[in-house]
């Protein structure tokens, strides 16, 4: 049988463009290539620029995460400044961004990934008739509330930030707003209507209570098994579904995973510091090997890019973010034996490389590693056990996973914010070096700016599509999704629909990739000079 | 100021019950999906609305589309060939012109984007840039602009753009530009649907092809802090709950032409309501002195008076009312106002 070789341009809701080449032989992908196909140059434009510019560029880097960039730009300042942030800041900003990833799940399940699952090729599953009812694009009855309602938790930032996408309310020293009561009665409304309108009866078909009562594989299934309602509702029916249509089998990838951890603790971190952070966060940081079943804490100077397929002119060796020179290719011809994608290859110095996302964030929240006083979850570590490792399948239990979890951290920041005490601390500005970390949805976020004479020399972001969308690194490993696409069984080359399943499984955010990484001086570019 | 006014053929030539569907393609060039994620917080008409209300059809959008690779590919060709009628093409994003002209910077569906962009233009009845980087360039075009970025019919406030001046759709009308980082989704959705129902017409656009129904008032018109800039009452550093954020904080509210404080964002509040200062993107320069330092959340000031003054004041006038606003304000104004 001989080898088809398969170029998809592009693998669309990704969001942002993504192209993939595979080879398929004998119906199944045999070999696979990720490649990023946007550049915009945000690191080269920040260049120069006033120190506090990553505040109002980066949101932008991304308008899915920008509450997840504007977080880590804020935290990278005040690392570098010294500021004291007040902990009612710390709420805030926690605050937006829950509620920015809350918006993001079921934006993205119902409006990326489960309109897959109306797809013609499902169509003796003995689900598919209701998948259409619930899921067709547009018109499903879900669909529309599903993506309906992912607007309201964003309401929630618009109260802090003024609004969402792309608000700039998280300054070093603190935040821009002072939330009153009606902001506060308001949140709380908000949120009680997502979870009263979908939530609970539409997601889970049981209250909240009852699905944290879930902490293993044995208690999932018994949750299932306890009623129609459970089955029936979108949780169970798609769990039930993607097991009829076997998206359990497929879409593995790499085993390694990695978490910034995210949520610094309102009373552990007034004072931050890079070093400080990991002890510091209620979801905790880490990489976990699925190959000797350990965990270990992440810390940011474990991070290496590779560029030896990518287009940048920047030698083969593995370089950490901060010591990268800059230069891209001109003529970005691709070549899949030498470069073929925006993407750089993220490695961590010990482990290689690393899958970023839900899937990673709730692998790691099983470790015991870390601070006991730190937020443990053994449950999608165990279902991974159970089911023999990750899959298309497991990556969206992780994902919606998260939600109850987020719901009650958002309840707890609104208990805890004390509406009399400070939300800023007016910072002395430095120059330095600074370091801001979170989880955006789909993965560990890191900014790292570099401020000399109150400009910034250098600023480098990877982000989580970063570790996971790159193309190979110099020991021609492959990268997370290019992996999670072996073995991957093709029914149809015309609609070859199981790619767009395992890239869609990471979330992936092109948008954000590309965008965070190097270009040239701008020189020669002198024609279209705005300034 | 030249204002265009949007009297076109093709409602007459075609009959409202003829035209049962408004077929919408939608791109992104050099974007972030800030304005897809902003056009989804839709909600009078939601997304679902336009489509099951108002007869949009949305043959492709890179978040909605169910197409892939070469089926995609297939779509495009056939409205680029007429075989199916573009309506409306929405175009989301920088047009990436690097490196050295040729776009290959930004390739899709195996081209570069600029090229599907020039000839889906050609054939779109209505071509509406959303956001700043597709009417004018936005953060990508800030100098040093390394992706030779581009809006669709303007680079910042120079004329012209990746279309050129003188680009006119099949409706015989410019592109219509719906601004700001990103664009509120009333903003797209109205325009959309007022398409999809022939009342474009009603409409004005400014001389930077914005409707003026969204961008003739600013930003500051509805503003909960416009007591405080009359006293000329400032906010003098974040966090606080009294004054107003032109005087210290760089807001650029009484300058930047959008209806935020008319039409809440999110529904619930805008940025210069929740303390954050205006900054001005819907504006060509928009981010304005491409963020040098110490221009950030700083007003540029000379000799303590605001470089910058509202438009159509003098300076002379506006230095004495400054005197009297500060010399009538009341001792209330500087006193903390929005309480808990």
């Amino acid at each position: 049988m001989s080898i088809q070789t398969l170029d998809i341009s592009p693998v669309g809701r990704v969001e942002g463009d993504l192209d993939v080449r595979v080879e398929i032989e004998d119906g199944y992908v045999v070999n696979a290539w990720t490649h990023a196909e946007l550049f915009r140059g945000f690191e080269v434009i920040l260049r120069g620029k006033d120190s506090q510019a990553g505040l109002i560029v980066t949101p932008r880097i991304c308008g899915i995460c920008g509450g997840s960039h504007l977080t880590c730009a804020s935290w990278a300042l005040d690392t570098a400044w010294e500021t004291e942030v007040p902990r009612n800041a710390i709420l805030a900003r926690n605050l937006g961004q829950l509620v920015e990833t809350i918006q993001s799940i079921p934006r993205y399940f119902y409006g990326l990934f489960a309109i897959d699952l109306t797809n013609k090729k499902y169509q003796h599953s003995r689900y598919y008739n209701e998948a259409v009812r619930r899921f067709a694009a547009f018109s499903g009855k879900h669909y529309e509330i599903g993506v309906t309602i992912s607007a309201k938790p964003v309401e929630i930032y618009a109260l802090l930030g003024g609004q969402w996408p792309h608000s700039s309310y998280m300054v070093p020293g603190g935040v821009t707003c002072a939330p009153t009561l009606t902001d506060i009665t308001r949140a709380w409304s908000i949120l009680e209507y997502f979870r009263s309108n979908w939530l609970e009866p539409i997601w889970l078909g049981c209250s909240l209570e009852r699905y944290e009562e879930i902490q293993t594989y044995d208690d999932f299934m018994v949750w299932l098994d306890e009623n129609r309602a459970h089955r029936q509702s979108d949780l169970g029916f798609y769990w039930r579904m993607g097991l009829d249509i076997g998206l359990d089998k497929f879409g593995g990838g790499v085993g390694k995973y990695v978490s910034w951890g995210y949520l610094p603790h309102e009373d552990k971190y007034q004072k931050p510091t890079i070093e400080g952070r990991n002890a510091a966060v209620i979801f905790k940081s880490g990489v976990y090997d699925s190959y000797s079943d350990t965990h270990t804490l992440m810390d940011h100077s474990f991070v290496r890019e590779n560029t030896a397929h990518a287009w940048y002119d920047e030698g083969t060796a593995d370089i950490h973010p901060l010591d990268r020179t800059t230069k891209p290719i001109l003529k970005n011809n691709k070549d899949f034996n030498k470069a073929y994608s925006w993407s750089t290859a993220v490695r961590h110095v010990d482990y290689g490389r690393l899958e970023a996302g839900p899937l990673a964030r709730q692998l790691i929240a099983g470790g015991k590693h870390g601070e006991s006083w730190q937020h443990y979850d053994g449950f999608i570590l165990d279902v991974f056990k159970r089911m023999g490792g990750p899959s298309v399948h497991l990556r969206q239990l992780a994902r919606v996973h998260e939600l109850v979890k987020l719901y009650r951290q958002v309840e707890r920041c609104l208990r805890e914010l004390k509406l009399n005490e400070p939300w800023y601390i007016k910072p002395k500005q430095k120059d330095g070096r600074g370091w801001g970390a979170t989880e955006a949805a789909r993965g560990s976020l890191c900014h790292w700016v570099e401020l000399v004479d109150g400009k910034i020399r250098n600023y480098q972001v990877i982000a989580p599509t970063t570790w996971n969308v790159g193309p190979r690194d110099a020991q021609q490993k492959r990268g997370p999704i290019e992996e999670a696409l072996i073995g991957t069984p093709i029914t149809d080359p015309t609609d070859p629909i199981e790619v767009g399943h395992v890239a869609r499984s990471f979330d992936s955010c092109l948008v954000c990739t590309v965008h965070a990484h190097d270009a040239k001086t701008g020189q020669e570019l002198a024609r279209f000079r705005t300034a | 100021m030249r204002l265009y006014k949007l009297r076109h053929p093709s409602f007459a030539l075609y009959p409202k019950q003829l035209r049962l569907m408004t077929n919408i393609i939608w791109l992104q060039g050099g974007a972030c999906s800030g304005n897809t994620m902003s056009f989804l917080n839709a909600e009078e008409p939601t997304v679902c609305d336009l489509v099951t209300d108002f007869g949009i059809k949305i043959l492709w959008h890179p978040s909605l589309g169910l197409e892939l690779g070469d089926n995609l590919q297939s779509l495009l060709w056939d409205c680029i060939l007429g075989k199916i009628p573009l309506d409306i093409f929405v175009f989301e994003g920088t047009v990436v012109n690097a490196p050295n002209g040729t776009g290959e910077w930004n390739r899709f569906a195996h081209r570069p984007m600029k090229n599907w962009v020039s000839d889906l233009a050609k054939v779109a009845k209505f071509v509406v840039a959303v956001g700043d980087c597709a009417s004018w360039g936005g953060i990508p075009a800030m100098a040093p602009n390394p992706t030779e970025s581009q809006g669709l019919q303007f680079l910042k406030r120079q004329k012209g753009g990746f279309l050129g001046a003188d680009y006119r759709s099949q409706a015989g009308v410019p592109v219509i530009n719906i601004p700001g980082c990103p664009a509120h989704p009333d903003w797209i959705t109205q325009i959309l649907v007022a398409i999809a129902t022939g009342r474009l017409d009603d409409i004005t656009l400014d001389e930077f092809h914005r409707p003026q129904t969204f961008f003739k008032t600013f930003t500051q018109t509805g503003c909960t802090r416009n007591i405080h800039f009359a006293y000329k009452a400032t906010t003098a550093e974040f966090g606080q709950r009294k004054g107003c954020l032109f005087y210290d904080l760089g807001c650029r509210g009484p300058m930047t032409h959008s209806s935020c404080n008319r039409i809440l964002w999110n529904r619930v509040s805008s940025k210069t309501r929740a303390g954050m200062p205006c900054l001005g993107c819907t504006e060509p320069e928009f981010p304005f002195h491409d963020l040098k330092p110490g221009t950030v959340f700083k007003t540029q000031t000379v000799m303590g008076v605001p470089k910058e003054i509202p438009p159509g004041m003098k300076k002379k006038e506006y230095a004495l009312l400054t005197v009297v606003a500060k010399d009538a304000a009341p001792d209330w104004a500087d006193e903390e106002f929005f309480t808990v």
